[in-house]
């Protein structure tokens, strides 16, 4: 029987994808969002969990950075 | 470099575009005839010309001799935009045969033209008191200002020194495609505002009065009568004066906007008051693309990332504030540097790494303009790698699929999502894939059937 779930595909480069896969581990067990590692590069999440993930990106992003105070 | 441009449209594809009873009210005007006259292209020009003393319909068959074999398209494109004009009136006969005639009102507004030559709109004003009136540089450094000052207004209102008297309600409409307007915060230009103020002056022009058009109606006002003020307006002559009384309610209401957008220059006298056309209102009848004048460049970028823009004006301030960092403000020069947070902000408001660099290149300072290339490669290159990072991460709503019970139905499934162009990943080890979430329906569908 072929089984079906909606979700959001996630393509992206190999660090990336680690990135992700630790934010995944670090929630409490009912907040993980990964429902298959697909491969190194791509991941099946739930579907609501986008915007959470672009923000947490860009979180990391910003601590990465430093911003000459005006 | 290509020209960005939000709309190709002119003045004379909104005039196409008028229902015809309006555009044969329209034609009543000498002006508005003219107008059209000049607007069209070449051999459609030769075409009114040809046919302006000839009061029988000409066979279509017989036009289309006038033109050797090559020349068909053109002449079909020249006939398209007549007939759609309502320049040619189209008639069928009988036995099928089409004809064509000049639309009466225009015909007869062209001969008058043809043999009494071309008359202004209004006199202009003879003064018997010695009146200091704008030269024509100072008027178009006004009109220029006042442009100036609007579209810091609408970037960012509040902005601007001297308020305009354009309501607010107006400027909201300008405003809307340009920039984004949510709640409770400060509204940010979108990418199309973006683009928008990259474009040259005609265009800009062009694109607000275009949106003042379609709005006429709600206030009140007949998007007819504001094309035929606006038409004849731009056969005046710019720098001189024309009284105020000639004008009637409706064209001394627009006209005080028009005045806002540096279009006019009002002035006053003790007695009587008068308007003086400026270049920007004498260009707008004037096919956009004829006028690409181009500004002189005010930007150096240098390869550490910092830019110089020599430039006094608060628009370009703001124009460089979307996408860099201002560091600090002189009388006639702006320092700046490129940062990778700046640019982040310029990427969240949807404004391309392309654009920037475009912007960049074709504001070039005549110093650094013919040097190849204008902006430093290091810089342009950074530029776009910020940009990449900034989508390292794809995500797609999309279903997956597993457990298939055989390898051929899995095999067919790929397939078949390859077929409706929505497969997005398949694994045959695991047999698994992913499809777009929009074909999922076939997809369910398509399972069912094989088994």
């Amino acid at each position: 029987m072929v089984n079906a779930i909606k979700g959001l595909l996630i393509s992206c480069d190999i660090p990336m994808a680690q990135f992700i896969i630790n934010l995944n581990s670090s929630l409490p067990a009912s907040q993980k969002f990964i429902i298959y590692k697909l491969d190194n590069t791509h991941l099946f999440v739930q579907p609501t969990v986008g915007e959470m993930i672009r923000s947490a990106i860009s979180e990391f992003r910003d601590q990465n950075s430093y911003e000459k105070p005006a | 470099m290509p020209q960005v441009r939000i709309i190709a449209k002119n003045f004379m594809d909104m005039v196409a575009s008028m229902p015809a009873m309006k555009l044969d009210r329209l034609y009543e005007n000498t002006f508005i005839c003219e107008a059209i006259l000049r607007s069209l292209p070449p051999l459609a020009k030769k075409y009114v010309l040809q046919m302006l003393y000839i009061d029988q319909p000409v066979a279509a068959k017989l036009m289309e001799e006038w033109v050797l074999q090559d020349g068909l398209s053109k002449h079909k494109v020249a006939l398209d935009r007549l007939v759609h004009l309502r320049v040619f009136q189209e008639t069928v006969d009988r036995k099928r045969e089409t004809s064509y005639r000049l639309n009466p009102k225009f015909q007869a507004n062209l001969q008058q033209h043809v043999t009494l030559g071309g008359i202004l709109p209004r006199e202009p004003m003879s003064f018997s008191i010695s009146v200091k009136l704008p030269s024509l540089d100072e008027l178009q450094a006004y009109a220029l200002q006042q442009w100036e000052c609007f579209l810091l207004q609408l970037i960012s209102s509040g902005q601007s020194d001297k308020p305009t008297n354009i309501s607010p309600s107006m400027m909201k409409l300008f405003q809307r495609g340009l920039l984004t307007q949510r709640d409770r915060e400060a509204p940010k230009l979108t990418e199309s505002g973006f683009r928008f103020l990259l474009m040259d002056t005609n265009a800009q022009l062009w694109y607000i009065i275009r949106d003042y058009i379609n709005n006429a109606e709600e206030r009140g006002l007949d998007p007819a009568d504001l094309i035929s003020f606006l038409l004849e307006l731009s056969f005046h002559v710019p720098g001189e004066a024309y009284d105020m009384n000639t004008l009637d309610d409706i064209q001394l209401a627009t006209i005080k906007d028009l005045a806002d957008l540096g279009l006019v220059k009002l002035q006053q006298g003790r007695k009587e008051s008068w308007f003086i056309p400026t270049k920007l209102a004498t260009n707008l009848s004037i096919s956009l693309t004829d006028t690409s004048s181009r500004k002189e460049g005010f930007v150096v970028v240098e390869t550490n990332f910092r830019m110089y823009a020599y430039s006094t004006s608060k628009l370009h301030c703001e124009m460089l504030r979307l996408f860099s960092r201002i560091e600090y403000q002189l009388p006639n020069l702006i320092v700046a540097a490129i940062t990778k947070e700046s640019l982040y902000n310029a990427f969240e408001n949807g404004i391309s790494s392309d654009q920037i660099v475009a912007f960049l290149q074709q504001n070039a300072h005549p110093r650094v303009a013919d040097r190849v290339p204008s902006v430093p490669e290091n810089v342009t290159d950074q530029i776009r790698l910020w940009e990449s990072d900034m989508n390292r991460v794809e995500m797609t709503h999309s279903v997956l699929y597993d457990e298939f019970p055989s390898r051929e139905l899995f095999e067919s499934a790929c397939d078949f999502a390859r077929e409706w162009n929505g497969l997005l990943y398949e694994d045959s080890k695991a047999m698994r894939l992913v499809v777009k979430i929009e074909i999922h329906d076939q997809m369910k569908e398509y399972v069912r059937r094989q088994r």
